[in-house]
């Protein structure tokens, strides 16, 4: 099972964000839609180990995140809506060449990976340009560029094309959905992204409404903003 | 991002960062250690001038931009020395000073910053029996570097918004709004850094 989670709730100073989630999810692609403040965003930190739950049982590709948080930082990538935060480094290549800091690696194996990755995102010509003069969209590769040069099993992207016109989401959800090899959640307002995952999560009011078939899942999320 | 680094295949450039550090040092400490007199001033700035002709980084060009960057406080220097000193020591005193500043610019002109990074950790090594973590001391002083133009950029949102909205500039309205996004952005830093397998 790659999540699990067993009437997981997270408190959040006086609010309570997620309330008695419980959810098994295998599919390769998941989506998490809903509503603004229904408790997304901290659904995909919850399964990042960036939140700690309050009560109730969790498991990421079989570890729990708040004990064995380190390991499975090694195992996941996290990517989030605003590209300037997660860049790091004056530069193109050694912002990407950063994610590998913590394996330490040998210097050959990190520049091969690194030019392996700038070619998969088409950012090989800006490899010396400084990482905040690049355009939103190529900003956004960067930090995909960044999250899949450590290889994830699991890559959990919050809102990653909120900030990004019609040409660059697409090809950002082009490299979201290639399949490497690892699994993808989504968080996402984008309802035809969401229909290109296998499965689909409702949030709304921190609780999951429904699970299922993206279109059908879709149809309900119609519903609910209809009313 | 702030980056001083600028490209290049010159000695200095292939040099690797410790000795590169170590040898700018050593220049720095011995113009440091020159008397202050006309022909200590003029060896000192011939050999500069001549670093910087033969380190592939621009030439004059780029020495005259980093004197440029320190022009006020030679101004400063220069005058108060007059006053007190006289001109052969205010000259050579100067020269000096100016001279250990755009050489030790060198070290970030021809080094990566992540080589920096590589470099400060070691350098800090020692210090762990000491309790210090290096390489999260490393990575602050990193991301400090970093981050201060993305703060530049921060600042000249809110003053935008303040003005789009009417608003008439106070250091009050301002500072408030800019803490905001400040703590905001320091927070999603924090988060990509632990996202991206860092402590």
């Amino acid at each position: 099972m790659s999540i699990h989670l067993e009437a997981v709730s997270v408190r959040l100073g006086e609010a309570d964000v997620l309330r008695d989630v419980s959810l098994n999810l295998a599919a390769r692609t998941v989506a998490v839609i809903g509503e603004n403040g229904s408790g997304k965003s901290t659904f995909a930190r919850l399964i990042g180990g960036l939140v700690v739950r309050t009560t109730g049982e969790l498991s990421v590709l079989g570890l729990d995140p708040t004990r064995r948080a380190a390991e499975l930082r090694r195992r996941i990538a996290l990517v989030f809506s605003n590209p300037d935060a997660q860049i790091v480094m004056p530069t193109v290549a050694e912002d990407v060449a950063f994610s590998l800091r913590a394996d330490r690696l040998r210097s050959v194996e990190v520049r091969e990976r690194v030019s392996a990755a700038l070619d998969r995102f088409g950012l090989t010509a800006l490899a010396d340009r400084p990482s905040h003069d690049l355009s939103g969209g190529q900003k956004q590769l960067l930090a995909l560029c960044g999250a899949f040069v450590r290889r994830p099993e699991l890559v959990i992207a919050d809102e990653p094309t909120a900030y990004l016109d019609a040409r660059n989401a697409r090809r950002v959800a082009d490299h979201l959905f290639e399949d490497t090899g690892h699994r993808l959640v989504l968080v996402t307002h984008d309802l035809v992204l969401a229909e290109r995952c296998e499965v689909a999560v409702l949030f709304t009011a921190g609780r999951v409404a429904a699970v299922g078939e993206p279109t059908a899942i879709l149809a309900e999320y119609e519903a609910i903003l209809r009313c | 991002m702030l980056s001083f680094y600028r490209p290049g295949d010159g000695w200095l450039h292939r040099m690797p960062s410790g000795p590169k550090a170590f040898l700018l040092f050593a220049f720095v400490l011995g113009v440091s250690l020159l008397p202050s007199a006309w022909w200590a001033a003029a060896a000192t700035a011939t050999a500069t001038a001549l670093v910087y002709l033969l380190a592939g980084v621009g030439g004059w060009r780029e020495l005259s931009h980093q004197i440029l960057i320190v022009r006020w406080p030679i101004a400063i220097t220069v005058a108060s020395q007059l006053l007190f000193l006289g001109p052969e020591q205010a000259v050579a005193n100067t020269v000096r000073v100016v001279a250990a500043i755009v050489l030790a610019a060198l070290l970030v002109l021809t080094t990566r910053v992540s080589a920096l990074l590589d470099m400060i950790e070691r350098g800090l090594r020692p210090m762990e029996r000491l309790g210090l973590d290096s390489q999260r001391a490393a990575l602050l002083l990193t991301v400090t570097l970093t981050t201060i133009p993305v703060l530049a950029r921060l600042a000249g949102d809110v003053r935008d918004a303040q003005r789009a909205r009417g608003g008439r500039s106070s250091l009050r309205s301002f500072t408030v709004p800019f803490l905001v996004v400040a703590l905001k952005h320091a927070d999603e830093l924090g988060d990509a850094l632990t996202a991206r397998g860092i402590r």
